[in-house]
């Protein structure tokens, strides 16, 4: 871990731990146990009081848990980074860092200030379960996270940018530091001229940043099937047509490097692309061994946990849009009066379907052609609204790697193509 | 915890370092989890570990672990410190780890009951308010929630003289619900209690988030235009959070991310608007003796009746410039090196109750839950976001909910435009707040 502001190294940091997460299922109850430890007598304590626990918790149950079949795996998945990033020398990551940030900070002298966290976790999990289950699986994270601040005549701008890969270190072969510096402060000084635009109903082009974000906010939390069994808008409506014939999207945990990818998930089952609307059309949601039980289906190897210290929850991999036959073009051309935004900055959803996005970079579209550059501005709507009013489909696709927070953080990937949207309403103060 | 802490540091200095900073954390916690209606989880977190921050040749290095009985583990995390220091560049602005001040005795941080409370009573507690929310009305879900109590204790010591130990407890239980009718279903309406003792009200919490559910079944659009909101403490911590906060972090400032940069001693928010950081706020979610450094807990007057008095200050931050820390170096465990943050964000309440703020609104909004303030923008103080939803007030009484409403504006002008503060005041992580009235939002109705 690093973290560099402006060309200062705030503290160079290395961590090492060791812990044990296990979970027990008594009269259908869940008792979950974390402890810092691999010492055989403190296990056997964290397991009796778990059980003890949820033995308690089970005297008020209602609908005891149950788990759907998983295959029975003996594996040993090994990473295989064409860079280990536990093999770098910290100088050396010191040293990318701090070009990113110089390339950021001598960009424009209205950047006032830049940073960058840098983020490396390697290591194995190990993972047995009471089937027979018996897994030794690699854990191998890169990331980065790119900040810029620009000031001028009392206007404050801020951009920013993430990379993350499951690959190796040799993602900074593929974007190279000077790049992703000059990215982001390139970004937070042609921010300083934009202008706050006027909130309300408008149609909107959409890129692959943002329709990642969208999927992900807005379509995606509701297919968890714990979040659809909570009440979620999707409830109920697998097999029914939610939207325009255009909407594909998927749940792919098997994109290799990708930062959402693993073979298995934290439940031992193995990961797989999930389809989730086709055609318009909701095909099923994403999946635990509880959550599958429930909907009588194969679980889709969605458990993730953070660490040894959470339980495994519902939780997205790489999440996208399907591309189709549109240039960027073509769906600029039709839109009269309406915005272009590029990038977003923040999202969140709710289970009756209402979502926002922020927006980090925008701009304005008059009479067909990209305009003025807009500050600050969301999109928000209702996630099945939405869905019928996405009116073409880009040919192009990019994914964007990403962190979700729910309860705890999960790194994943998300994106598309260029979408454009008929309607939805914007945020705007002028 | 104290003498592992002192002999990290000593070891440190033995092995190369300059100075040596030790944190160590211990902390146990208990949860009953509420999902799908019902009890269903339990868990049991037992967390602890070192984190050793060293100055060798003005550079900064840090290594944490979990293994902390292994002398030998302890060993190398030091070394590794050292060698994260060595790797580093040097910092010409680096003086010294923070010296030894005097902590002061804490009231109502650390109630033994909590350490002691057993899992049957939890499931009582939980099951409580389970029962409180399902018996307001049928349409009520209770979709996620809990109790869960924590103890939580730390250590510092550095090569300055600073060694400290705290020991504290929280006790949280909370409740999530939507309402279903026909087709339709709310927004996650949420509610909850936390104290640093063994006082909370479960069923004042499972009916509180019942209720307002309930009341967001019926919908009725509002218009655009700019208005009147009273902003609840939800919406307040959230909005706060991401802009208010990090403009009065003193590096922020230093760093020309704050537009309060330059205006100590200026009116930068209404009159009404006074505002304390006490990290010695008695029962305070985040009182403790000091800091993440060792330094002690203080309070520190940030705005005075509309006028910036002072920044927060860790101990880097406030030796750049001079002064003293303001013992506001925050730390997420032993897993980070301090950096910036809030104790207990205190907007001094006024004189008039929530109903009787409610009453005096001719025409406007009160918002409860916000979607996206985290997308705001954390310098300049822009936000853009949905109120979820928002229930709109008229001649003094609230008349329905709302969907889909955004609210934008900037930050800092809203706080010019404070009109009213309530006498309503709560906790929520690190705001102690009352309602506040503010006009002329932009609203984005449907």
């Amino acid at each position: 871990m690093l973290t560099l502001k402006e060309e200062r190294v705030e503290a160079a940091k290395q961590g090492i731990e060791s812990g044990v997460a296990l979970r027990v299922l008594v009269n259908g109850a869940w008792g979950f146990a974390s402890v810092g430890s691999l010492d055989e007598a403190i296990l056997e304590s964290a397991v009796s009081d778990a059980c003890g626990m949820a033995r308690m918790a089970s005297s008020r149950l209602k609908t005891p848990i149950k788990l759907a079949e998983a295959k029975v795996v003996s594996d040993r998945v090994e990473a295989k980074p064409k860079k280990n990033p536990a093999e770098i020398q910290m100088e050396d990551k010191i040293k990318t860092a701090m070009s990113v940030n110089k390339a950021g900070l001598g960009y424009d002298k209205r950047i006032k200030s830049f940073s960058i966290d840098y983020l490396d976790l390697t290591g194995t999990n190990f993972f047995v379960n009471s089937d027979g289950t018996s897994i030794e699986q690699d854990k191998l994270y890169v990331w980065s996270r790119i900040t810029a601040s620009a000031l001028d005549a009392g206007v404050f701008t801020f951009s920013r940018e993430e990379v993350g890969s499951t690959a190796g270190y040799e993602v900074f072969d593929e974007q190279p530091p000077e790049d992703l510096g000059e990215k982001v402060a390139k970004r937070a000084v042609e921010q300083l001229s934009a202008k706050s635009l006027k909130g309300g109903t408008f149609p909107v082009v959409l890129g692959p940043n943002v329709v990642g974000v969208f999927v992900h906010e807005a379509f995606g939390h509701l297919a968890e099937a714990d979040l659809a069994l909570s009440g979620g808008v999707l409830a109920g409506n697998v097999g029914k047509k939610l939207g325009s014939d255009l909407v594909t999207f998927y749940d792919d945990g098997t994109i290799e490097g990708s930062f959402g990818a693993f073979k298995y998930d934290d439940e031992g089952v193995r990961s797989q692309k999930t389809l989730l609307i086709k055609e318009g059309v909701v095909s099923g949601f994403m999946h635990n061994r509880e959550t599958a039980q429930k909907f009588n289906v194969e679980p889709t190897g969605n458990a993730r946990a953070e660490d040894f210290r959470v339980e495994p929850i519902i939780r997205m991999r790489c999440t996208y849009m399907e591309p189709k036959d549109h240039s960027f073009d073509e769906l600029v051309e039709k839109v009269k009066r309406g915005y272009y935004f590029k990038s977003f900055r923040g999202g969140q959803a709710n289970l009756d379907g209402t979502f926002q996005v922020g927006i980090q970079e925008g701009y304005e579209i008059v009479n067909g052609e990209v305009g003025a550059p807009v500050r600050d501005a969301s999109i928000s709507g209702n996630t099945l609204e939405t869905l019928h009013k996405i009116d073409a489909v880009g040919k192009d696709f990019l994914l964007d790697p990403g962190r979700c927070g729910k309860g705890q953080t999960a790194f994943i990937c998300d994106g598309g193509p260029h979408i454009s949207v008929k309607e939805v309403v914007v945020g705007g103060s002028a | 915890m104290i003498g592992l802490a002192e002999n990290a540091v000593s070891q440190a200095l033995k092995t190369g370092a300059s100075e040596a900073e030790a944190y160590v954390y211990e902390g146990q916690a208990t949860n009953i989890g509420i999902e799908l209606g019902q009890i269903s989880k339990t868990d049991r977190i037992i967390d602890r570990g070192l984190g050793i921050r060293v100055v060798a040749n003005k550079a900064m290095g840090f290594a944490y672990t979990n293994v902390i009985d292994d002398p030998k583990a302890v060993s190398s995390v030091i070394a590794r410190a050292l060698s994260a220091a060595k790797a580093s560049k040097p910092d010409p602005e680096w003086k010294e780890l923070p010296e030894k001040k005097s902590y002061v005795s804490l009231e109502r941080t650390f109630d033994e009951r909590l350490v002691e409370l057993g899992s049957e009573e939890l499931v009582n507690v939980a099951s409580t308010m389970l029962d409180a929310a399902g018996q307001v009305d049928k349409r009520v879900f209770p979709i996620e929630g809990g109790i869960g109590s924590a103890y939580i204790s730390n250590a510092v010591a550095n090569s300055n003289g600073i060694v400290g130990f705290d020991k504290g407890t929280v006790l949280e239980c909370s409740i999530a619900t939507v309402a279903k009718e026909d087709d339709r279903v709310t927004p996650v309406c949420f509610e909850f209690n936390a104290s640093r003792s063994y006082e909370v009200d479960p069923v004042w919490v499972g009916k509180e988030a019942a209720k307002l559910a309930v009341s967001a079944l019926k919908t009725k659009p509002v218009e655009t235009k700019s208005t009147t909101l009273i902003l609840t403490q939800f919406a307040l911590q959230d909005l706060f959070a991401y802009t208010l906060i990090n403009a009065v972090k003193a590096d922020s400032v230093q760093r020309n991310q704050s537009p309060f940069k330059g205006k100590i001693g200026e009116e930068v928010t209404s009159e009404n608007l006074t505002i304390y950081d006490n990290g010695l706020f008695p029962g305070g979610l985040r009182t403790w003796a000091f800091d993440g450094e060792g330094v002690p807990h203080h309070k520190t007057v940030v705005i005075e009746k509309g006028v910036l008095r002072s920044f927060l200050y860790d101990s880097y931050s406030a030796k750049k410039e001079g002064k003293e820390s303001t013992g506001n170096a925050g730390r997420a465990g032993y897993l980070s090196t301090p950096s910036i943050d809030t104790t207990n964000f205190h907007i001094l309440p006024g004189n008039k109750t929530g109903d009787e703020m409610l009453r005096e609104v001719d025409d406007g909004l009160i918002i409860y839950y916000l979607q996206g303030a985290h997308s705001s923008n954390p310098v300049s103080g822009e936000f853009s976001v949905v109120a979820t939803p928002a229930w709109k007030i008229k001649k003094g009484e609230i008349t329905h909910c709302s969907r889909g409403v955004m609210l934008a504006g900037n930050i800092f002008e809203v706080l010019k435009n404070v009109s009213l503060v309530g006498s309503n005041e709560r906790q929520m992580g690190q705001l102690i707040s009352p309602w506040i009235q503010v006009e002329n939002v932009k609203v984005i109705g449907k």
